[in-house]
């Protein structure tokens, strides 16, 4: 408990925190535009990044969010367009832990890199987009969030550059980002019209009380482009083109940024707009039928897609690329399984499940960041045998992979149980999702066949001839060890994790 | 001695912890391991005597010790929960159990000093801990309190007598008796494991005694005419029964489940001593007498039971004539008596089956024990047409053997004469009335005959005579820890028989068979599990010849001669200085009965000639079919794969114009299903 209370807008302190840290971070830059001082740069954004942490989880222990008639503080309403309440909090507690994990990894990453203060300011500013993208309750605010985290990843994928594949990466990333937003604003700017409102809750109250019932194909085509702005942040099909290159082009550290972190906003805003703003069984009356729909065909067609394209990749990051479409699929099944009565079980599943893939997924990218810095190679083959001279790293990734593959005892497993249990539940309203349930069993086993396939080659296959001693960067190492360490105990911890996620589920939902 | 059952489970703990403290340090101990379990087991044995006090003097003890599991479950009658655990139960029959097989189980240990060290073994740490584990799995069977438990030990006794039986795992034939053992008994327990699944799930239960017992609920759905699974009450108390008794038969080496035992002996002979007298054998029919009220219900299982016991007896004995090893003819005469035995039970004698058993773990275990003397005195030689005349330079093992002889045979006074005569007097009077029993006793008094004949076959041939060897004229001696057993063994043998003289209680019309009483419960006993209450469950009539006392003396008497005229059939055969073999004149039937009436053939057969093809077609499926699907499956995923990958062609425009074909084509689907056209 706070000895004095905190002011209204101080709930968005996480975000803000970040903000003030990426604006330290320009200051510095203009001070001393040529300094290359790491230690000072990566120092600074990594203590804003836990510092945004650490507040995020006071205020989720504090209470706030919390109903009031639970003994918490109830939702804080900071400014006009956000909220803070335990959906927002979870969301920025990922953004903030994965944004620490690469910033750390970073230090060693950016060793005779040119643009130091840039990037971790760029980094910074798309946490800050990313932590607000959690905490905007309005259509324009989520637009603003959105692109204040887009615009810098865009410059980020780009960074290197000296190198072809990423500045190509970058510029693909750019284009079909102006596409999907272009669609994504058009929608909002649909279902504007057809509503007369921004606010989410406003849109849900004009679509019960039957106002928005003449403007039902307008409101629905609306939607849909907002589905397809959510699937561009998500990188889901099919506006996932983007990702195996971007994700392959960018430095690895910002491929498990892009691929955590943002994509976790996406999903924090996918799971707002369409519980809050477009109330299932109202919203099926106006336009026809229930967004749930679009989201079963996404999450069957994403996480196939995206585990059948993996399976026969021969690049590490690419494969991973795909495989983090895929479980854009699996995450997508917690709106698929929403029901008029309920399903905070799958959403909270679907929330665990990107907070598990917040670890497992950064220190999988993080360990080809490892390889990149390494400079052993990209490819299957060019991973053989690395066990035998960097032991720890392996057997971390080793962790990451089957965690990743869903197995037990690490926390992907649990995740994925859940979702499945989750999807079996909803199934009894909607039998679409005893389909959903089945494929993502099917490609759990197709994803453990390209996984292992990765830990065959450290662990099992021999190691070339002519590989030079492998150096021990500390940040990179430090940052492995630590997802590794939190994917294994994030089960023991399960049961905090559990609540946190169905009660931030619940709030919105119910 | 209100406290004594605390204690109890140290019983079984004792040689648990000699089991690993021979595994982990054994290499280092002076004895090898064999003071541990010395120890262990001399300690189990006194507190399984003090276990019998407290019971004599009135106490009984059933507690359930753990509860792994418990849970709801939809039994077909009786509880709506089920709790698997672990308990103990101590009552008359568990507790004589205990100082059974502890006993012995001490006498072999001490046996083994001489038998296994001093003959420079090697791998002496592994057989010790055998050992351990083996007297550790019997004992905490012998006093299980519920049927799960009791299969799960039955099955680790099953495993040691694997381990012990291959222990000599360098040769050849050992590890593959081993494994015959290790199959042929998991067969029947596979049975027993349905049994014990199918009771489970009828009665909620798998407690032995009590109230909440499956014996109590079966009861109680046999009188009120329930219908179990589509069958009456009855029949399906007799199915579950005989399910059960797969294992048992299986484990007491019963017709057809026999194979095993013969070639068991390619163990130590002190493990056989172990295995036939108290262990893995004597784990069969003692797992009926634990629950043999549950047999008492059904007639059939019980007729059954007799009849295969009564068929065992003969068939086995008639084998035991011709064999020329001597631990061959022990083999068979341990079939043979578990055969009398199940008959036993199978009558409804339960007192006469368990007196059966106790003095068949002394006499049998005497008699292991001395053949291992032998063939210390034959260095090593087994089989008996190179023996003789060992009679004057061993006189201690003669003796000894000798009475364990005479018990086998069963002659008057020695302990196997009152136990076999009972349960063939408890046979005859069920037998007068029914056609079946009948039979059985039967075939059990006609063994007696052959009983008497191969063992003083074996007595003549290994101690009488001249000598017909190198090794027989200069035997290599034995010391007192071979000797000390044997005699204790010995005396056991001769005087056990006083717990129950029935014949002369009958007689003379004194009160002098305390075994009865012991079972009885008339010094203490758990309500159910007595001789009296089975005795009300059973369905059997009996009659006698002429009064009780004739009858008596009738069965005695047959029982008697028979005996008499086939020891001295081999008096008259063997009993010569220089004794020649007499198969020949047996002709064909002698053939029959060397090559063990084919059972071995038919066996192999059956493995070879329809199990193995059944299972060559079930591996052939498993290699087209199912790995044929699931090879077809992820070939057609990784072509599904290779031909995702080719809509990423790396080119910008086609991104975008997938992306609006993409979503034009969500928006058309969901519009249509929608119905906005």
């Amino acid at each position: 408990m706070a000895i004095y209370e905190l002011p209204q807008w101080a709930a968005l302190g996480p975000a803000l925190l970040l903000a003030a840290t990426a604006l330290m971070l320009f200051l510095f830059d203009s001070i001393s535009p040529r300094s290359t001082n790491r230690s000072l740069l990566a120092g600074t954004a990594a203590a804003g990044s836990l510092a945004s942490l650490a507040v995020a989880v006071w205020f989720t222990a504090a209470g706030v969010g919390t109903p009031t008639a639970e003994g918490g503080r109830g939702v804080i309403d900071p400014t006009h367009g956000f909220v803070v309440d335990q959906l927002a909090l979870y969301f920025m507690i990922v953004v903030a832990i994965v944004t620490a994990l690469i910033v750390v990894a970073s230090y060693d990453y950016l060793v005779d890199h040119a643009y130091q203060a840039e990037y971790y300011s760029l980094v910074i500013l798309a946490a800050t987009g990313m932590s607000l993208m959690a905490a905007a309750d309005s259509l324009v605010t989520i637009f603003i969030a959105l692109e204040l985290a887009s615009l810098p990843s865009y410059a980020l994928v780009a960074i290197l550059k000296d190198n072809r594949g990423s500045v190509e990466a970058g510029l693909k990333y750019f284009l079909i980002g102006a596409l999907s937003s272009a669609i994504f604003v058009y929608g909002i700017s649909l279902v504007y019209g057809a509503t007369g409102h921004l606010e989410l809750s406003a849109i849900a109250e004009v679509i019960t009380d039957g106002e928005a019932d003449p403007y039902g194909g307008l409101l629905g085509l609306g939607l849909l482009m907002l589905i397809g702005g959510v699937a561009f942040k998500t990188a889901s099909v099919p506006f996932h083109f983007w990702a195996p290159e971007a994700y392959e082009g960018a430095p690895a550290p910002i491929s498990a940024f892009l691929s955590s972190a943002s994509k976790a906003a996406g999903f924090v805003i996918a799971f707002r707009i369409f519980t809050e703003a477009f109330p299932l069984g109202e919203i099926g009356a106006v336009i026809g039928f229930d967004w749930t729909v679009a989201f079963i065909v996404l999450a069957i067609v994403t996480m196939t897609l995206g585990n059948f394209a993996a399976a026969t990749q021969d690049n590490v990051k690419r494969m991973l690329a795909y495989s983090s479409i895929g479980h854009a699929g699996y995450a997508l099944i917690g709106l698929a399984g929403l029901t008029v009565d309920g399903g905070e079980l799958v959403m909270g599943a679907a929330m665990m499940h990107l907070l598990v893939y917040g670890f497992m997924n950064t220190g999988a990218f993080l360990f080809v960041a490892l390889a990149e810095h390494w400079g052993v190679g990209r490819t299957f083959e060019d991973y053989n045998g690395l066990s035998a001279q960097a032991p720890v790293a392996c057997a971390a990734m080793a962790v990451f992979l089957f965690s990743l593959a869903g197995i037990p005892p690490f926390g992907g497993f649990f995740s994925k149980y859940f979702l499945f249990v989750g999807a079996i539940e909803a199934a009894a309203a909607n039998m679409a999702m005893l389909v959903v349930a089945a494929a993502l069993v099917v490609n759990s086993a197709l994803s453990l066949y390209y996984y292992s396939r990765l830990v065959k080659a450290l662990w099992i296959e021999e190691p070339p001839a002519t590989r030079d001693r492998l150096a021990q960067p500390t940040g990179i190492y430090a940052a492995i060890v630590v997802a590794a360490v939190m994917t294994i105990v994030i089960l023991p911890g399960f049961g905090p994790v559990v609540d946190a996620a169905i009660g931030a589920a619940e709030a919105v939902v119910g | 001695m209100e406290g004594a059952f605390s204690y109890a489970p140290a019983i079984a703990a004792f040689p648990l912890v000699a089991f690993v403290v021979a595994l982990a340090f054994g290499k280092w101990l002076p004895k090898k391991g064999a003071i541990p379990g010395i120890a262990a087991t001399a300690a189990s044995l006194l507190f399984s005597l003090w276990m019998l006090v407290a019971v004599a003097s009135g106490e009984t003890y059933h507690e359930t010790l753990y509860e792994w599991t418990a849970g709801e479950a939809a039994s077909e009658v009786g509880a709506d929960g089920i709790a698997f655990s672990f308990g103990l139960l101590i009552d008359p029959l568990s507790a004589l159990m205990l100082v059974i097989v502890s006993l012995v189980a001490f006498l072999v240990h001490v046996f083994s000093l001489g038998y296994m060290n001093a003959e420079g073994e090697t791998g002496l740490p592994r057989y010790y801990a055998g050992l351990g584990l083996f007297t550790f799995s019997m004992l905490a069977f012998v006093y299980a309190d519920n049927l799960l438990m009791a299969f799960m030990f039955f099955e680790l006794v099953g495993l040691c007598s694997y381990l012990l039986i291959g222990f000599w795992f360098r040769t050849r034939s050992a590890p593959s008796a081993a494994k015959k053992a290790f199959l042929v008994t998991r067969f029947g327990d596979y049975f027993f494991l349905i049994g014990v699944v199918a009771i489970a799930a009828t009665f909620g239960t798998l407690q032995f005694a009590g109230d909440q017992s499956f014996v109590a609920a079966a009861e109680t759905a046999i009188d009120d005419g329930a219908t179990l699974f589509g069958f009456d009450a009855e029949t399906w108390v007799t199915i579950t029964g005989l399910l059960v008794l797969g294992g048992v038969l299986g484990k007491s080496a019963q017709f057809p489940f026999h194979t095993w035992l013969p070639d068991a002996m390619e163990g130590p002979t002190t493990v056989s001593a172990l295995i036939h007298a108290a262990t893995m054998v004597a784990a069969g029919v003692y797992l009926v007498a634990r629950m043999f009220g549950y047999y008492a219900l059904s007639p059939t299982a019980l007729a059954i039971i007799a009849f295969v016991g009564g068929f065992t007896a003969l068939f086995a004995a008639t084998m035991g004539v011709v064999k020329d090893d001597i631990k061959q003819v022990l083999a068979y005469s341990t079939i043979s008596q578990y055969g009398y035995m199940m008959l036993g039970l199978g009558v409804g004698g339960y007192v006469a089956g368990v007196f059966h058993l106790m003095n068949h773990a002394f006499f049998k275990a005497l008699l292991f024990l001395g053949a291992g003397a032998v063939i210390i005195l034959m260095h090593h030689e087994q089989d008996m047409w190179k023996m003789g005349g060992l009679k004057d330079k061993a006189p201690v093992t003669y003796w000894t053997f000798l009475a364990g002889a005479l018990a086998l045979a069963g002659i008057i006074p020695f302990s196997g004469f009152w136990s076999k005569d009972e349960i063939l007097y408890d046979a005859i009077i069920v037998g007068l009335e029914e056609p079946v029993i009948l039979a059985a006793y039967a075939m059990g008094l006609v063994a007696v005959f052959f009983t008497g004949f191969y063992t003083f076959r074996m007595v003549f041939l290994t101690f009488h005579g001249e000598p017909r060897s190198e090794a027989a004229e200069d035997p290599h001696p034995v010391g007192w820890s071979v000797k000390f057993p044997l005699i204790v063994l010995g005396l056991l043998a001769l005087v056990a028989g006083v717990a129950n003289l029935a014949p002369v209680a009958k007689l003379a019309n004194v009160d002098i068979t305390f075994l009865e009483h012991w079972l009885d419960g008339e010094y203490g006993a758990i309500e159910g599990l007595t001789y009296g209450a089975y005795g009300e469950l059973l369905a059997y009539e009996t009659g006698v010849i002429g009064t009780e006392q004739q009858t008596v003396l009738i069965a005695a008497g047959l029982s008697l001669l028979l005996a008499f005229s086939g020891a001295g059939l081999a008096w008259k055969l063997y009993n010569a200085p220089e004794p020649v073999a007499h198969k020949e004149r047996l002709g064909s039937a002698g053939t029959v009965v060397e090559d063990n009436y084919y059972q071995d053939e038919y066996q192999v057969w059956l493995a070879e000639g329809v199990t193995l093809p059944l299972a060559r077609v079930a591996d052939r499926f498993d290699q087209t079919v199912i790995d044929g699907l699931v090879n077809g499956v992820s070939s057609a995923s990784l072509f599904s794969s290779s031909w995702v990958k080719r809509i990423q062609t790396g080119i910008v425009t086609n991104y975008a114009a997938l992306i609006v074909a993409g979503f034009v084509a969500l928006l058309l689907g969901l519009g249509l299903y929608g119905g906005w056209f």
